[in-house]
């Protein structure tokens, strides 16, 4: 069990480190190119991580649906903002505007999908979730 | 009006794309497996991101007489790496006692307190941004909420 929450912890701190370098590398270059390379260099760890791995290509790969490749290209452009954001308003503001914009659009999706098991505890999550994000940006510079 | 408002918003759009994104990404692994999401979405991803480039490229202003920025260090390009280990440590936390929820919000925790740290003290290049009441009132917030929208998610 420890090691699952180490695990998970890490995961979230490798993504807060991951945008902080990119956000550096897009002060000296731009953020569509410092996503360019994220994108690059990760590519390029994860063939090495398949080959290791092995088994990369799924027997099922005619089943994906063609619209569930666009989350590369997604990518492209939420690494980018993400390295604009974090240099102009800072690690803290980025992160928590990302996962509140994260989790209404999550909630949104789930009840599109007619997911509304709990809907008290969703909406005040969501609710404090906002008056979080409103308490952020009032912050001066 | 603060002048910084603008990023707030494309922070907030990045995170509604994630949640797109990630929801992709899970049809993509559904098939197959966290890797084989994580291999081709970074795969498409440098093909989009050469033709973005390519494009703003074609369509950049003329005489943009820009000063020159200052060099990135050599570990300014390896973010992909640290991106690329996320999909193996959260792959593995998902696939444990914590089960999806707990993994998600363990991580959301992790992802701020880094954040804090890097605010304060300046991580990576980046400048510093001591942080205030404020600060740790909008991540008491966040989190809170978070956990209450996960749990909520756990019990569907």
């Amino acid at each position: 069990m420890i090691q699952a929450i180490l695990f998970a912890v890490t995961a979230g701190v490798l993504v807060g480190i991951s945008r902080q370098v990119n956000g550096r590398l897009s002060l000296s270059t731009s953020p569509m190119v410092s996503s360019f390379f994220n994108h690059i260099v990760g590519f390029a760890v994860m063939c090495v991580v398949a080959v290791i791995v092995g088994g990369l290509i799924p027997p099922t790969i005619r089943d994906i649906p063609y619209y569930a490749y666009l989350a590369g290209p997604f990518g492209v452009i939420f690494v980018a903002a993400g390295s604009l954001a974090i240099t102009r308003i800072g690690a803290v503001n980025t992160a928590v505007l990302i996962i509140g914009g994260q989790m209404i659009t999550g909630a949104a999706m789930d009840l599109a999908e007619g997911v509304t098991a709990a809907p008290l505890l969703r909406f005040s999550g969501l609710a404090l979730i906002l008056v979080g994000m409103l308490l952020a940006q009032g912050r001066r510079a | 009006m603060s002048r910084s408002l603008p990023y707030f918003f494309v922070a907030f759009a990045a995170g509604c794309l994630m949640a797109v994104m990630t929801h992709l990404n899970a049809v993509t692994a559904f098939y197959g497996s966290p890797m084989f999401a994580s291999w081709v979405g970074h795969g498409a991803g440098t093909i989009a991101a050469i033709i973005i480039l390519a494009v703003l490229y074609l369509i950049r202003p003329k005489d943009t007489a820009s000063e020159p920025k200052p060099r990135a260090p050599w570990w300014a390009y390896l973010g992909g790496v640290s991106g690329a280990a996320t999909v193996i440590t959260a792959s593995l936390a998902v696939n444990s006692p914590l089960a999806l929820s707990g993994a998600i919000a363990l991580g959301l925790g992790g992802q701020v307190l880094f954040s804090l740290a890097a605010d304060q003290w300046g991580f990576f290049g980046l400048a510093a941004r001591k942080l205030d009441r404020r600060d740790l009132l909008t991540v008491a917030f966040i989190l809170a909420g978070s956990l209450l929208v996960i749990l909520a998610g756990a019990q569907a």
